[in-house]
């Protein structure tokens, strides 16, 4: 019989009091684990919503913002200085484009004629001078609805039936006009998104309305473009969309150095806010507005963070807990075997020996209750970690549907034309990918998340075995014998 | 090979303090065989466990083959009891989950010995103290005083050391079983030529041994004999 095998029959002496220490320990240990899974699932979503939307800013020309508004366009030159600005890590300048399915285009521009309309019903740089319509062979996938109808009757024309436009964007660098990489779902990018090229990346329900798929053309402005890929932005308004490389557009719309906006990215979350008052300063408070993307999410993440720190908290306490009882019930289990060590003692046993035997009986009795309760906590983290998550962030929820609620109201008051019709056809844009994010988080057990937590407890119990396990054996034998 | 030199050991029990060894002095050869006997009470353990090196004395020393057991650290204590000393104890002090096997082949485990060898010396002290095999396998608290007793002799016997001490080794036998571990041990002084200490009450032991002490008062005085008894 070896030092192990007595310690683990020593464990299952009291096979009643084993098993309620295993389940004690594994509730314990379990709930440690969970908590420990939960802060790592937060972290990781923190970290993945500061890196995807905390060091973005937005440049749009002043006075304007996506088709609205009016003021001088944002130019190459431009793009040139901020990129220079400190802290700066990429500049990607988009230029956006609206593309008119062609039947409704010549209906809806009749009065001027033309396919190449530089300017909008306003005509110069009055609303939607910036993003000029061009025509295509393309059918929108989004319905106009009863929003979009509303939202055309604004204009100069009325039209009983209208198909809603389609975004083209220009990119400098395979983003959306967030800043967030797209996600190409087949097909490859555009490679160069600096040179023109008759290629283009297209929405998945706008290639699904359009039987696209890749190495199919279509037309915009009569010339013929090659699907290379298909995206999927996440959100039905984001997926009726086309983007092309940024000349190709800027070609398109036959004004080859203008800007729609520029995607700035600060190289660090704690440089964002110096960085967009050096590219305010840089480019002119008359000439640009700088926007922090996406900047309500600030919320999010801070609600976030705090319950990451709770769920820290909550770890440290379960573990703490899982080591209280595991100490209690060795320095017990201890105590009531002194004599035993006064034994062993007594007949020749090295106080190392006595020390391994109790330390692996302790270390059983965790190992049982960590087993147990890595099971409990695979089976609860799962759900604690999403109803942590989904609790805090009803804040950035409720923002949020103020916000689209403030869109959906104003739209019908006739105070927003044009993009408030393009909101309308689906979930605000950003916001939609965002809280998609936030509400998708889920607690996935990682195994270095495991072993973290169990080492953690294994310390403890060794701890706990072999301290009062010394302490006794450190006593004269005959002392122990006699007992108490 | 054991000397004793005026050894005290005293306890405070309220506000007195006894003394059931006070002053013990006395000398053991090498393969001796002697016995001490004594009132209930009189110190006869208290002075055992002190030549075991299982409580420490408050003044005095024991030499053991020249070395000083009072200038002793802990850890080298622990392995003249496992090498030198073969203790049985007056309750036996066997681990009670453990079989009669496993409680003999402990200290062989201590002190390093191969597993089959530990089984294969185990089976063979349990036989020579007329365990029956069946009972090997026994855990030791299912098994009778008489039982227990003869397996803390074995245990005691195991790393064949060279001093035992015996305490009461056959006070729960009857009087044949009594005769063999009587008959064992002083076969192990004469012919392993170890040196063997027993306490007894009981008269045809005490008879069997060369010299015999008589503990009184604390105090330790030589039974004169008129002859050798074997
Ligand atoms: N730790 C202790 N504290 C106080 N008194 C003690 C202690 N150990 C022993 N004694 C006392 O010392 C005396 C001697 O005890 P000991 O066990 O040596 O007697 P004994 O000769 O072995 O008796 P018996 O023949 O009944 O076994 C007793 O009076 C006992 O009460
Ligand atoms: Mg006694």
């Amino acid at each position: 019989m070896s030092v192990l095998a007595r310690s683990v029959g020593n464990a299952f002496r009291n096979k009643i009091r084993t098993a309620a220490v295993v389940a004690v320990l594994a509730v314990a240990i379990g709930l440690a684990l969970a908590m420990l899974v939960a802060n790592q699932a937060v972290g990781a979503k923190v970290q993945e919503l500061n890196a995807s939307v905390g060091t973005t800013l937005t440049v749009n020309p002043a006075g304007g913002q996506g088709f609205e508004g009016g003021g001088e366009p944002l130019t190459t030159t431009e793009a040139q200085t901020v990129a220079s600005v400190a802290n700066v890590t990429s500049v990607v300048g988009t230029k956006a484009l609206r593309l008119q399915t062609a039947s409704t285009t010549t209906a809806s521009t009749g009065a001027t004629t033309g396919t190449t309309q530089q300017a909008g019903p306003g005509g110069g740089f009055g609303p939607g001078g910036q993003q000029p319509t061009v025509s295509t062979n393309l059918t929108a996938a989004v319905d106009a609805g009863t929003l979009g109808n509303r939202n055309s009757s604004t204009g100069s024309t009325t039209q009983p039936t209208r198909t809603l436009p389609i975004t083209a964007t220009g990119t400098g660098a395979e983003v959306d006009s967030t800043g967030k990489a797209l996600n190409i779902t087949s097909g490859t990018g555009l490679g160069d998104y600096t040179a023109a090229e008759a290629k283009a990346l297209v929405g998945s329900s706008l290639a699904e309305k359009n039987n696209l798929t890749v190495g199919s053309t279509f037309t915009v402005q009569d010339k013929t473009f090659t699907v290379a890929g298909i995206f999927d932005a996440g959100t039905t308004f984001g997926n009726n969309a086309v983007y092309v490389t940024l000349p190709e557009a800027q070609a398109l719309a036959a004004t080859p150095d203008e800007l729609s906006t520029m995607i700035v990215t600060v190289n660090s979350m704690e440089n964002v806010d110096s960085t967009k008052t050096a590219v305010q300063n840089a480019l002119g408070t008359d000439k640009a507005d700088v926007t922090q993307g996406q900047r309500n999410l600030e919320t999010a993440v801070s609600s976030l963070n705090s319950v990451k720190n709770i769920s820290l908290i909550a770890f440290i306490a379960a573990l703490a807990t899982a080591g209280i009882i595991i100490l209690l019930i060795m320095v017990m289990l201890v105590r009531e075997r002194r004599r035993e060590i006064g034994v062993l003692k007594a007949i020749g046993a090295p106080n190392r020996t006595i020390g391994l035997q109790f330390v692996l009986e302790s270390l059983v009795l965790v190992a049982l209750g960590s087993v147990v309760g890595a099971v409990i906590a695979s089976l609860a983290s799962g759900g604690i970690a999403s109803a942590l998550i989904s609790s805090n962030t009803t804040t950035t929820a409720v923002t949020r549907t103020q916000r689209g609620g403030g869109l959906a109201g104003a739209v019908p008051n006739g105070s927003l034309p044009g993009g408030g019709g393009f909101q309308g056809g689906g979930q605000g844009g950003p916001f939609g990918g965002a809280s998609q994010l936030l509400t998708s988080v889920t607690a996935s057990v990682s195994p270095g998340v495991l072993a973290a937590g169990i080492a953690a407890v294994f310390a403890v119990a060794i701890i706990g075995a072999l301290v009062p396990a010394l302490l006794t054996a450190r006593i004269r034998p005959i002392e122990v014998l006699r007992g108490e | 090979m054991i000397v004793v030199k005026d050894l005290v050991r005293q306890f405070k029990s309220g506000d007195r303090t006894i003394k059931p060894v006070n002053g013990v002095s006395f000398e053991l050869g090498k393969g001796s065989l002697a016995s001490i006997v004594g009132k209930s009470g009189s110190g006869k353990s208290t002075l055992l466990s002190l030549l075991g090196a299982l409580d420490k004395p408050t003044s005095g020393d024991v030499v053991v083959d020249g070395v000083s057991l009072a200038g002793l650290p802990d850890g080298k204590l622990t392995e003249y009891r496992r090498r030198d000393i073969g203790f049985v104890f007056q309750q036996f002090n066997l681990i009670p989950n453990l079989s009669a096997l496993d409680n003999v082949m402990l200290p062989l485990e201590f002190a390093g010995v191969r597993k089959s060898a530990r089984l294969q010396r185990a089976k063979e002290l349990l036989e020579q103290v007329q365990l029956d095999p069946e009972k090997h396998a026994r855990r030791t608290n299912r098994l009778s005083g008489g039982e227990q007793q003869r397996v803390a002799i074995a245990r005691a016997l195991a790393n064949e050391p060279k001093l035992i001490l015996a305490d009461e080794p056959t006070g729960n036998l009857d009087e044949q079983t009594g005769e063999h571990i009587i008959e064992l041990l002083s076969s192990l002084s004469r012919d392993d030529n170890t040196t063997i200490l027993v306490v007894t009450h009981d008269r045809s032991l005490a008879q069997k041994t060369e010299r015999c002490f008589r503990l009184q008062q604390g105090r330790l005085t030589e039974e004169v004999r008129s002859g050798s008894r074997r």
